[in-house]
């Protein structure tokens, strides 16, 4: 099993030559168990879009009468944003695999920023929205549930890039062993591809 | 087939040295073995409080009007029975005990896949609890344990009580499938194929997505009532433009893949124990292994049988009959594959495998009921009646129960090295079965006579067969307390047992009782099933576990 | 003002939706032969981001809005 070289921007991780096959099956293992969580947490977004469009087809019309009307254009910017951060993820990544600290770091940063930016443009698309969740009939218990959910999700997205980011630049990954960063880069596609089914179901049905 | 590679350095050789000090060995143990006996002492001790709820229940019906309790009253204590019977007694009990025990050591694994992961769903576990039983204060769930809106949007605080409870504890089921699915994908000693496993991990198998699955569709239902009776959010208020149908759906679509989980575990265990002490091959193998897995997808595919009166659609009545009953048919493969292993078989009837076949017919009993049950137009009549009640107790109570009390007298020896005493255990036998049939078979006819289940005060008419079936509700007590007094007993007094008392194959029984820190000196190498009783073990690399050799050496760092 | 806002996001969330559809797209190509489960679910998400894409660049020219949706 070859040993890959460590140092990057001047840190330096430890290797151990017989701890290769450790980390391959526990790699195997982490990578596993992360899917398997992706699995349920789609399982609990699924549960809430059948409760949405199951409401949504008992014959109120949607919007509930009353209920406000969405923004398309300003949903399709914070989409793009979102989508943009899950591109800027990617390449962080694979600056990471071409060994480029600073790159990756770089992207890494812009992730963050575009995922902060979706956060307010989510913010502001509610204040905008106007309407309680609990005073909005159907239209709160599909609109907000699913979409604060989501961006519960992309705040602790937030949070686990940052700390990523933080581990990497204090040496805890090597560029011969990072299954966090994949992991991590997982986890924020999984966002944004849940993000791609909301706003199908919420702007263009 | 993947084989993991457990040779120079890899996760089988890896071994943590072994833990220090009574906090780190007992108390925040890392080691699945310590951890599913942690569980079987918190299940032991809700089922003790489930218990009570029911012999609650049984008092208050021994008078067709005026009992010991006011209706409020008695709705919270059925509804307080059948939550914890159901998710802090049966569910943990199967998976979260039986499996952490035997599981890891039956693949040839020294831990699960995620021992950090595993501590911290135990500790979810009791801490659930305690939410749980804290409703009491604040005015308890009273809607039954589905607690059906509107009635569960109303008064009792405790009911936001109980959706946080039951959500926190199946944060911790679902952690403990995703735990075991990758446990036994990925960390099967070398050989050991999908069809070299003995058929207990074959039940844990097909349960772990079905843990991971529906209990997640269950914490959005919970979630989803938490957020309309504490925001106002209009899920199934419809005077806010929700519906209570959503809630049965949601509800549902999960509780019934919950009673496979609570089945399937005990199924397990049932063709371990069948075959050990009929000394005779599982009959079936491949066919118990696959209706297991056709068990648990269809068991997705059937929730509305339990809304056939709710006013749902009715053009979805006939296909959720149909599916239905298609689940009888892998569930009939596997009593005939059972009762044939016992032909011709050298059988021995010691206490767990009168449980174990007890099970068998309490069990078939309960099924057949079942498929009456799938027929809308029976349902129609039987539905919110104690024929219900017949029904599911006799399947749990009958079956998982029986299933789980099978698989302690079978392991105990394996867990602490001691024999549960004989006489105890057949004197439980017999009286769980004379309690268990006395009490839930009237309820068969009482509820095709019309008693609606679920109410404090009854027509008189039903009375007698009431206090017949609460008189044999105290023999049944007194049997689970009696297996009680047997473990406390022959923990202390009971007869060694040496590694295999019962002569059996799988792994487990290949390594000292009680069972070493590490499970094994060496990761044997398998090229078999277990269940060939003509055949030598179809292991390789056992010979220094039964010896005096030292201990495997501990990692020189992480 | 506000119609010019609107036509503001709609520019940028169709010049966003595009550069992210061939990124998208060119690494989806690029990993095409990658095996095991984990690159399977990468690719898999790949592919839904360059349709969440298409979404965004149809959405910004109003080419697919949905009935609760003011344009």
């Amino acid at each position: 099993m070859a040993v890959a070289s460590v140092s990057h921007g001047g840190f330096a991780a430890p290797v151990h030559e017989e701890a290769d096959q450790l980390y391959l099956e526990t790699r195997e293992l982490r990578v596993q168990g992360f899917l398997l969580f992706m699995v349920s947490d789609l399982v609990l977004f699924s549960s809430f879009i059948f409760a949405y469009l199951y409401l949504r087809s008992s014959g109120q019309g949607w919007p509930p009468p009353g209920g406000p009307k969405l923004d398309l254009a300003l949903a399709a910017l914070n989409s793009g944003v979102l989508f943009g951060s899950g591109a800027t993820m990617h390449f962080a990544l694979e600056n990471w695999k071409h060994r480029n600290f600073m790159k990756f770091a770089g992207w890494m940063v812009t992730t963050i920023v575009l995922g902060i930016l979706f956060l307010s443009g989510q913010i502001v698309e509610y204040v905008k929205i106007g309407v309680g969740w609990g005073t909005s009939g159907i239209f709160g218990a599909g609109f907000f549930t699913l979409t604060g959910m989501h961006g519960f999700h992309v705040f602790a997205g937030v949070i686990y890039l940052t700390v990523l980011l933080l581990q990497a630049t204090a040496g805890k990954y090597t560029f011969a062993k990072y299954t966090g960063l994949t992991l991590g880069t997982l986890y924020w596609h999984f966002v944004d591809v849940i993000w791609v089914v909301l706003f199908s179901i919420f702007y263009l049905l | 087939m993947a084989v993991a590679a457990v040779h120079s350095g890899g996760i089988a050789d890896h071994i943590h040295p072994e833990p220090r000090g009574f906090v780190r060995k007992y108390l925040f143990s890392l080691d699945h073995k310590i951890i599913g006996i942690q569980y079987l002492i918190t299940c032991a001790i809700f089922m003790m409080l489930a218990g009570l709820l029911a012999e609650m229940i049984r008092v208050q019906l021994m008078k067709a009007n005026g009992g010991i309790m006011t209706p409020d009253t008695f709705n919270a204590v059925f509804t307080m029975h059948g939550s914890t019977m159901v998710w802090f007694v049966i569910i943990p009990l199967l998976t979260g005990a039986f499996g952490n025990i035997v599981m890891p050591v039956q693949i040839g694994a020294r831990d699960v896949a995620f021992p950090w992961l595993n501590m911290i769903a135990f500790w979810i576990f009791p801490i659930a609890g305690l939410m749980l039983y804290a409703s009491f204060l604040m005015g308890a769930p009273a809607a039954g344990w589905t607690e059906y809106p509107p009635m569960s949007l109303q008064g009792q605080a405790g009911t936001s009580m109980w959706c946080a409870a039951v959500f926190l504890i199946g944060i911790g089921s679902t952690m403990t499938g995703i735990n075991f699915l990758v446990t036994i994908l990925k960390m099967r000693a070398p050989g050991m194929t999908f069809t070299r496993m003995p058929l207990f991990v074959w039940g844990q198998f097909v349960t772990a997505p079905l843990l991971m699955i529906a209990t997640t569709a269950l914490g959005a239902a919970l979630a989803a009532l938490f957020i309309q009776r504490q925001f106002g959010v209009a899920f199934f208020d419809p005077t806010k433009g929700g519906s209570p149908l959503l809630w049965q759906h949601m509800f549902w679509f999960y509780s019934h893949p919950a009673v496979y989980i609570m089945i399937l575990p005990a199924f397990g265990i049932l063709s371990e124990v069948l075959p050990t002490f009929s000394r005779k091959p599982i009959f079936g193998y491949k066919m118990i292994a696959f209706s297991s897995c056709a068990i648990a997808i269809l068991g997705f595919m059937v929730w509305a049988h339990h809304m056939f009166t709710s006013g749902m659609a009715p053009q979805l009545q006939i296909p959720f009959m149909v599916l239905t009953m298609t689940i009888a048919i892998p569930t009939g493969v596997k009593i005939f594959s059972w009762t044939t292993t016992l032909w011709g078989g050298v059988l021995r009837f010691n206490t767990a495998m009168l449980f174990a076949v007890g099970f068998l017919v309490l069990f078939t009993l309960g099924g057949i009921t079942g498929v009456f049950l799938a027929a809308v137009p029976f349902d129609l009549h039987a539905h919110g009646t104690y024929f219900i009640v017949a029904h599911f107790h006799y399947v749990i109570a009958g079956g998982s129960l029986m299933g789980a009390l099978a698989g302690l007298f079978f392991w105990f020896p394996k867990i602490t090295g001691r024999l549960l005493d004989e006489r105890m255990g057949k004197w439980s036998f017999w009286l769980y079965m004379i309690g268990m049939n006395g009490t839930f078979l009237p309820m068969h006819w009482l509820g095709m006579w019309g008693m609606p289940r679920r109410v404090a005060v009854y027509d008189p008419q039903f009375q007698t067969w009431n206090q017949i079936e609460s008189v044999f509700s105290f023999v049944m007590t007194a049997s689970i307390l009696l297996v009680f007094v047997n473990v406390i007993y022959s923990m202390k007094f009971g007869k060694p047992s040496g590694p295999n008392p019962w002569n059996a194959r799988t792994l487990e029984w290949q390594i000292s009782s009680p069972m070493p820190y590490y499970n094994f000196k060496h990761v044997p190498s398998v090229f078999a099933a277990p269940y060939d009783f003509a055949e030598p073990l179809p292991y390789r690399g056992l010979e220094e576990e039964l010896t005096d050799s030292p201990p495997p050496v501990p990692a020189g760092h992480h | 003002m506000d119609a010019t806002l609107a036509h503001i996001e709609r520019v940028l969330a169709f010049v966003v939706g595009i550069i992210v559809f061939f990124v998208a797209a060119i690494a989806l190509k690029n990993d095409w032969d990658s095996k095991g489960i984990e690159n399977q679910v990468f690719k898999g998400m790949l592919a839904l981001l360059a349709l969440g894409a298409i979404l965004a660049i149809l959405a910004s020219v109003n080419a697919l809005a949905g009935k609760g949706v003011e344009l």
